[in-house]
């Protein structure tokens, strides 16, 4: 990965971070909000790789951990893990259309959620909240999916851009 | 080094990483290095939140209102019929002897209540995640705010102090799963505890299995075990539902506090919350 692109992924994580405890709190509906650094770590994943995908998941969930009253490095790992599975799965899937981030988002966000809840239940934490399908995990999945319709092409389009640059610059004559 | 093994060094290390994290957060108390990091960001955050939620607010109320859109007619309709149906339980003395007592009670609670001493503070912030419910507000440690201090409006109560930083706190609402609240029925005097449930409403867990629950009853905090003064409003019970053989019983309570519309609250700090469990905590 170049060092442009790597400071491109760094500026669309704090980019997310700032949206996601800004902005998302007040879009919530029905109790649940969209997670843009889920949402952007699986967009890495299906450009990049399972790996750049669980970096920019750890970094994501990190900052979130650290800006939120709650168990710090829950976020973090649960997002790595989300994020890395993203990038696993999308081997199996031959198409490079919407529908694989959409897809992607879907599953990951229902495992994420899960495996957030998972580990605060090994940690012994009293009073965790129930594990709510209809009312929380396929709300927050669907909401997620509505972000990743937005999030997705704009990060394409900077990718192409990316790619359109190299090839310009490979091109005799080119600056 | 072959990408691929570069590539399982960094993933086993960031495991690794959170996994460090995860046992120092769990096994440090309340004043260790990482809740001291983690109340000083919320402290430099909760200004651009803020701002943020300014600037947002009526693009979220817009959103809220079309949802709600198709619902008000509906609603209008059954407000029609609780207002017609009041005023034929209006000619009912019996009841509305009940209702005026209840009245009387809330009343007279709000007259102690000046005696409380409050500090005022804006909501600046929500909880980013799904599985909670809280709010930030800009008020500290350095306004005397302190951790299980009650949270109200005018309209009763509606959370609990359970982060302090030291010019924001965090704010578990009474609807939050993980909160539990002493309350009392103002009508029996029967005493339990109001748990949330992550949803728009509570449940009544009774102390007496036995006691005589209503549609209507008036739920104040109890003030047993100390962290809230007893007598604040609660909500109002709206259904109470028979479960099978083995199980209890649901009394559903609906808080009187509007959260969606909270923008301001008070914190009580005087008297300040004091348990056994507390003292021992300290």
């Amino acid at each position: 990965m170049s060092r442009n692109r790597q400071l491109f992924l760094a500026g669309a994580v704090l980019l997310a971070f700032i949206l996601q405890i800004a902005v998302m709190p007040q879009l919530k509906l029905f109790g649940v909000q969209p997670d843009l650094i889920l949402v952007v770590a699986v967009v890495v994943a299906v450009q990049e790789g399972p790996v750049e995908g669980a970096i920019v998941g750890f970094c994501g969930g990190m900052m979130m951990d650290i800006v939120s009253p709650q168990v710090m490095g829950v976020g973090a790992f649960s997002e790595t893990v989300a994020a890395f599975l993203a990038g696993m799965l999308k081997e199996f899937f031959m198409t490079y259309s919407i529908l694989l981030p959409v897809l992607l988002v879907f599953i990951v966000t229902i495992l994420e959620l899960s495996v957030n809840q998972l580990t605060l239940l090994m940690l012994g934490q009293e009073n965790l909240p129930p594990f709510n399908v209809i009312g929380v995990i396929l709300p927050s999945a669907l909401y997620n999916v509505l972000a990743v319709l937005v999030v997705y092409p704009v990060m394409k389009r900077f990718r192409l851009t990316r790619k359109e640059e190299s090839l310009r610059l490979a091109k005799p004559g080119g600056r | 080094m072959p990408s691929s093994r570069r590539n399982r060094i960094i993933l086993i290390v960031i495991i690794i990483v959170c996994i460090s994290m995860v046992t120092f957060y769990v096994r440090e108390s309340d004043t260790g290095p990482l809740h001291k990091m983690q109340n000083f960001f919320l402290d430099l955050f909760s200004p651009i939140s803020n701002f943020f939620s300014k600037i947002f607010r009526p693009v979220k109320d817009g959103i809220v209102n079309l949802f709600h859109l198709p619902s008000l007619a509906k609603e209008k309709r059954e407000l029609q019929k609780e207002v017609a149906s009041l005023r034929r339980q209006a000619g009912e003395s019996k009841e509305l002897e009940a209702e005026v007592e209840e009245f009387k009670r809330l009343l007279h609670w709000s007259e102690e209540n000046a005696q409380l001493d409050t500090v005022g503070a804006d909501i600046v912030g929500q909880s980013p995640s799904n599985w909670q419910r809280l709010m930030i507000v800009n008020k500290g440690s350095s306004s005397g705010v302190k951790k299980y201090m009650s949270v109200v409006t005018e309209e009763g109560l509606a959370g609990r102090i359970i982060s302090v930083g030291s010019r924001s706190s965090v704010v578990q609402l009474i609807t939050d799963s993980r909160s539990g609240m002493g309350a009392r029925d103002l009508r029996n005097r029967e005493t339990g505890i109001v748990e949330g449930r992550n949803e728009d409403t509570m449940r009544f867990v009774p102390m007496n299995e036995e006691a005589v629950m209503q549609v209507g009853d008036v739920m104040v905090t109890s003030g047993l075990g100390g962290t809230s003064p007893p007598g604040i409003a609660i909500g109002k019970v709206t259904q109470v539902k028979k479960r099978s053989v083995g199980l209890a019983r649901l009394v559903e309570v609906k808080p009187f506090v509007r959260f969606s519309r909270l923008d301001k609250v008070l914190i009580i700090i005087t008297p300040e919350p004091e348990s056994v469990i507390l003292k021992e905590a300290q």
